[in-house]
């Protein structure tokens, strides 16, 4: 490549309109689920569907806002290993605090 | 070539490729790469925050139940619609540039930093409530009964998590409205939309970082 610019006027590809408005309903309808959850009394479900929510949430965003559907493979293993180090983090933080048993002194 | 007309022929002829790169495409996906890479230290940055947020809820599930009743939920409700909306306008605009439609994407660009205040002010008026309600610890914080250090501990969690979310919220804004101004100077296209299109790619980080606050500080014990 001998010229500092080069010149490509191909047309970016774009996402559709609608699918952005669709994961935007779809966001705002996970939204009102899992406030509406939230207070009814579901014991440890409340928990485990408000971040499931969280999690799909998360999922349409990162694959339709973050255009992560049609990215690269490396792009999206960039993109996962935050999340696999964290998950790593708080994964063996929990193999000591879930497992803790009190144990009393002999005397 | 002066710098000044390098720029303009930027604009009408395309992406400037620099010398290590075989094209705009392998460029592009270069930057996009890199802003992935600083998306998950950011994920890490508050992903430990959410680490001690778990081990505190765990060691302390009634203090945290009662503390998070104490947060205003119709206020963070609203604050998770209002980012996710202005998410979706972040990607219409980041999209409108790679049209070309300029106008529209400083519009929507607009918007977007335009919810991302009303986010902040929304903020602002729950930390004030929370001052009033003296909820803030180490601050002004009166508390009394057996979960009072576990709601202590929640409160210093949800200070540094909002906190910091916050800023980033505010860091987001700015450069969002710095974009508005180059957008409407025409210094983006279809030729030219990495700057867009990995500030959108922050933007959206912001919002998957708020969409698990809501759940893990709004949502806690609200039952019953």
């Amino acid at each position: 490549m001998s010229t500092a610019a080069t010149v490509s006027n191909a047309r970016p590809r774009v996402t559709p309109v609608r699918r952005y408005l669709w994961v935007l309903a779809a966001l705002l309808a996970l939204l009102a689920l899992s406030a509406g959850a939230a207070l009814l009394k579901l014991g440890v479900f409340n928990t485990v569907i408000a971040l499931g929510v969280s999690v799909a949430k998360t999922l349409l965003v990162m694959a339709v806002f973050m255009h992560e559907s049609e990215a690269r493979r490396l792009t999206r293993i960039a993109a996962a290993l935050g999340f696999v180090w964290l998950a790593i983090l708080i994964g063996l933080a929990l193999t000591d605090f879930l497992t803790r048993v009190p144990v009393p002194p002999p005397w | 070539m002066n710098a000044r007309a390098a720029d303009v022929d930027w604009r009408v002829n395309g992406t400037q490729v620099e010398e290590q790169y075989d094209d705009a495409t392998q460029q592009r996906e270069a930057a996009t790469l890199g802003m992935w890479v600083f998306i998950a230290t950011e994920v890490l940055f508050f992903g430990v925050l959410f680490a001690s947020y778990t081990i505190c809820r765990i060691l302390y599930p009634q203090g945290f139940a009662v503390a998070s009743r104490q947060t205003d939920m119709a206020l963070g409700t609203a604050e998770t619609a209002v980012l996710l909306i202005s998410s979706c306008l972040i990607a219409l605009g980041a999209r409108a540039v790679k049209l070309d439609q300029n106008r529209l994407a400083a519009g929507l660009l607009a918007g977007t930093a335009a919810l991302g205040l009303g986010f902040l002010v929304m903020h602002g008026f729950e930390y004030h409530k929370e001052y009033t309600e003296h909820l803030v610890p180490g601050v002004d914080f009166l508390q009394r009964g057996p979960q009072a250090r576990a709601v202590e501990l929640f409160f210093c969690l949800y200070y540094c998590i909002t906190g910091f979310h916050s800023l980033h919220v505010a860091i987001g804004v700015s450069v969002i409205l710095v974009l508005v101004v180059r957008v409407l100077r025409g210094s983006y296209g279809s030729q030219r939309y990495t700057t867009p299109e990995l500030t959108a790619l922050y933007w959206h980080l912001v919002d998957i970082v708020w969409i698990f606050v809501y759940p893990l500080i709004y949502l806690v014990g609200r039952a019953g």
